[in-house]
């Protein structure tokens, strides 16, 4: 077969400096469409909240577009859209964005606004909007997890993974009653934290000129005060299940699931991309062996998936299938056990690796085409490694890996005590 | 630094050069280059989807896409997904309400060793019963899911409802359950035969190829496709009568998933470039009026919206939100005035403004990505639309005025004529909707069948 494209032609292209308030900024230039992008991560995410404050930070994004002191709201959405601009934010446990896309010709305005809510946010915000935006984030909650099939799972698994000390144990969403707990106060002792300059960085990227918008990014944001980046709470210890969990719930569906779950070395830790990679040679796509022996040939799974969920702290490792009609989870588990046990005493095939790498590799030119996944990589390899030039080291993880490093860092892991979390139809909603 | 900054003028949006060309075969072939990243995508589209569903074989388009990689020339199924994941390739298949389409992502040094495959597929599928048997279980399975699903359901009975089960749109693209009893492999066999056809076709490849042998590739590739286009299907009948308010009942659901529907227009509609922009102000954007109301001033939802769905034939003009279940009549109460709305607060020229810009710049982006080039230029080919068709709809947009728009929505914009759809706890909601003056609701089961 034809080799792929080698890894070195991967890069992207950017220049990168501090200002003098310890804001780090990356311009990264493509012309080829008439618009900008701006990319602004703030280095705090559900990892950083308090037990009984659940889902702060996810809930403090939305406060971020409420209006700022010369943005009154609802500026903010506003004044972009009317230019054809448009705008979100994303948080996770580990980091929140906030990102605006649109016409080269709004790069200032972006900026204006960026910088205006970091230096002003607390003045502006009142109870009322944050009695507003706690409503629409619990819809949120309702609408991705409550009111959807197997969504109690993606919430229960966290809490079951990880104790209640570990910042990880609760999920991004936060509990209602913790929302609900949320005061004005907390609002502005969370932005005095954690949104300073010297704990974000910045990306631009599209069709500007980057001496136009260094320029720019001086007068909007150069000015704001240098304040040392926030003290973190100490690294919580390596997370382990002292025993094999087993959990069931009931939830609003036909079929029930099982999910398995394993802790996992974190993100970039040596074994992370190997068990990215055993995750597709088990179940990424049709001709995984999870699909291959219960869809394909045994015909037992409706579907099944694999995926190692890399995190800062600590990483999860997924299994999860579920029964066709007339079958049940014990033998589901017994066909996803022994693929588990093949694949941790043979390890993957040179085809099977060379298949996983490949879908890899692709799916990263693929990210590459679209100009905001460039710029929030180039965000994600500043968050992660303390310099936006990791596209190289993190293809090579992929590159380097080998049979017998996946069979090794899969066996290793997969050893350890594991959640089954089986979810069954509720007879009476189902 | 305090006031918000100047802005100058929109770039001008100039979509990206298209080549054209046809096959010995008569296929239609476009090319758009761009090279920002090293992949290439290529979309198939067949004009035929299930709009040509029978009534009793609703599901066939869909699922004779399907199977045409489940096995092709001398690979087995699961052989041709191996290969074509060596290749870093994503081959994907799938109908619409219109078309059907067989669309290929690969990095450009593995792109023609896919479109051999991809040959494979559309020219020598197997269609073997084994398989057969198999991925029909699957969708059975699949549409008995479909109820675990609150969006999806309410999609399904709304389009039944408005459209009427007689029509094409009015039956989901995945069948029902008893029609997808009655299908059979020769029936695949037949929807293939009939409508997978070069000459009812049309193929774009954007990306970085190479220019030099991509024809020649073509050729060899899916030279051997041939085969006359089918018969033109009926017209499909008028819209029926249809109820002011339906419920499908989801005991103890913490949210209703709330849609009104109502007529809308097709895609050649000369009316398409002004309704977008209407829609835009009305619920096709953040501060859209819809989502500012329901979502940024009430709380009800985590985000409320509207769409034209521009078909062959006329299609539906949706307004939707997910609500809380005690939120329930008041955000159709809300929802209902935000469309009246827009007769007794018509469009202001800052929305019109708006509306201009956020569809330019929606074009542009659009065509800012190798997969968004395949796609837009596969819809033109689709609906047999000139090449220049961007640069049109662009034009049409800069000459559209905000008395256009206000005309517009009297025209398409009635909370009358709107029927109601939510897929919610019967027994906490119903009485709120009475008190608005809504009618008895008929109520529904998850395929929309009346109970």
């Amino acid at each position: 077969m034809p080799a792929l494209v080698p890894a070195p032609m991967l890069k992207i292209e950017f220049e990168t400096y501090a200002l003098a308030n310890g804001l780090r900024v990356i311009l990264h230039t493509d012309r080829s469409s008439p618009l900008v992008a701006v990319d602004l991560w703030y280095h705090v995410g559900s990892k950083d909240e308090v037990p009984g404050r659940t889902g702060f930070a996810h809930l403090f994004e939305h406060l971020m577009f409420m209006g700022s002191r010369h943005a009154p709201y609802p500026a903010f959405d506003a004044i972009m859209e009317s230019w054809g601009g448009h705008n979100n934010g994303t948080t996770s446990n580990d980091r929140t964005n906030y990102y605006e896309i649109g016409p080269r010709n709004l790069l200032e305005t972006f900026l204006w606004l960026e910088a205006d809510r970091l230096a002003t946010l607390p003045e502006v915000i009142t109870a009322e909007e944050l009695e507003k935006q706690l409503k629409v984030v619990q819809n949120e909650r309702r609408q991705s997890y409550e009111n959807r099939p197997y969504g109690r799972a993606e919430l229960a698994i966290p809490e079951a993974m990880y104790p209640a000390d570990h910042p990880y144990h609760w999920p991004t969403i936060g509990s209602h009653a913790d929302l609900e707990a949320a005061t004005v106060d907390d609002v502005r002792a969370f932005f005095d934290r954690f949104y300073r300059p010297s704990n974000a960085s910045l990306v631009v990227a599209g069709d500007f000129d980057p001496a136009q918008a260094r320029a720019l990014i001086d007068r909007y944001f150069g000015w704001q005060p240098k304040r040392e980046p926030p003290q973190r709470a100490p690294h919580p210890a390596t997370p382990r299940l002292a025993a094999n969990v087993e959990i069931t719930l009931t939830d609003r569906v036909q079929l029930p699931r099982l999910r398995l779950a394993w802790h996992t070395p974190a993100l970039f830790a040596p074994g992370d991309a190997d068990l990215d990679l055993a995750a597709h040679v088990l179940g990424g796509g049709k001709s995984s062996r999870l699909y291959r022996a219960l869809v394909f040939e045994r015909r037992i799974a409706q579907d099944v998936f694999a995926y190692q969920g890399s995190q800062m702290l600590s990483s999860v490792f997924h299994i999860g299938a579920t029964a066709k009609p007339d079958h049940d989870l014990t033998e589901i588990g017994a066909a996803v056990d022994a693929e588990i046990a093949r694949l941790a005493a043979e390890g993957p095939t040179e085809a099977e690796l060379a298949r996983a790498r490949n879908t890899h590799l692709a799916d990263f030119y693929k990210g590459l085409d679209h100009l905001q996944t460039r710029a929030d990589l180039l965000n994600h390899y500043q968050n992660l490694l303390g310099d936006p030039d990791g596209v190289g080291r993190d293809v090579a993880r992929y590159a380097d890996a080998t049979c017998a490093s996946v069979r090794d860092a899969f066996a290793r892991a997969l050893a350890g005590k594991r959640l089954a979390m089986q979810t069954l139809p509720d007879p009476v909603t189902a | 630094m305090t006031s918000a900054p100047a802005v100058g003028p929109l770039p001008s949006v100039v979509p990206p050069t298209a080549d054209r060309f046809t096959l010995s075969n008569g296929l239609e072939v476009v090319t758009v280059r761009r090279e920002v990243a090293p992949i290439v995508s290529a979309a198939l589209m067949i004009r035929s989807g299930a709009g040509n569903d029978t009534p009793e074989l609703s599901g066939l388009a869909s699922l004779t896409a399907e199977m045409l990689d489940e096995g092709a020339g001398t690979r087995d199924a699961l052989t041709l997904a191996d290969e074509l994941e060596r290749l870093g390739a994503d081959l994907w298949l799938g109908s619409g309400r219109d078309g059907s389409q067989l669309s290929v992502q690969a990095p450009h040094d593995t792109f023609f060793a896919a479109l051999d495959i991809a040959g494979d597929v559309l020219v020598r599928p197997r269609l073997s019963d084994s398989d057969w048997a198999r991925v029909l279980a699957d969708r059975k399975t699949a549409n008995a899911q479909r109820r675990d699903q609150p969006e999806a359901v309410v999609s399904v009975v709304s389009d039944r409802l408005l459209f009427g089960e007689a029509h094409p749109y009015g039956r989901p693209v995945e069948g029902f359950t008893r029609t997808l009893e009655r299908l059979t492999l020769d029936h695949v066999r037949a929807f293939h035969q009939t409508h997978w056809r070069p000459n009812h076709a049309f193929l774009v490849v954007a990306g970085a190829f190479d220019e030099g042998s991509l024809r020649a590739r073509l050729e060899a590739a899916l030279g051997a496709w041939t085969g006359s286009p089918p018969p033109e299907p009926a017209a499909p009948p008028a819209w029926p009568a249809r109820p002011r308010l339906c419920i499908v009942d989801r005991p103890a659901a913490p949210q209703s998933i709330v849609r009104l529907v109502a007529p809308g227009t097709d895609r050649l509609s000369p009316d398409r470039p002004g309704l977008a922009m209407l829609n835009a102000i009305l619920g096709g954007s953040f501060t859209s009026r819809l989502n500012f109301n329901l979502r940024e001033k009430n709380g009800f939802t985590y985000g409320a919206s509207s769409s034209f769905a521009f078909l062959r034939r006329p299609g539906s003009f949706a307004a939707r939100a997910a609500v809380f279940a005690e939120s329930t009549a008041p955000a159709v109460r809300e929802m209902l005035s935000e469309l009246a709305g827009l007769h007794e607060r018509p469009v202001t020229s800052e929305e019109h403004a708006k509306a201009r810009a956020t569809l330019l710049m929606r074009v542009a982006e659009g065509l800012s990505t190798t997969g968004g080039i395949a796609a837009s230029f596969g819809d033109i080919g689709l609906y047999g639309l000139p090449l220049d068709e961007p640069l049109r709809f662009v034009a049409a947009l800069e000459r559209t005025t905000a008395d256009d728009l206000r005309a517009l929505a009297s025209r398409y914009i009635d909370p009358e004529a709107a029927c109601i759809v939510i897929v919610g706890d019967r027994a906490a909601i119903e009485p709120g909707l009475r008190d608005l003056g809504l009618p008895a609701p008929v109520i529904c089961d998850p395929d929309g069948d009346k109970l």
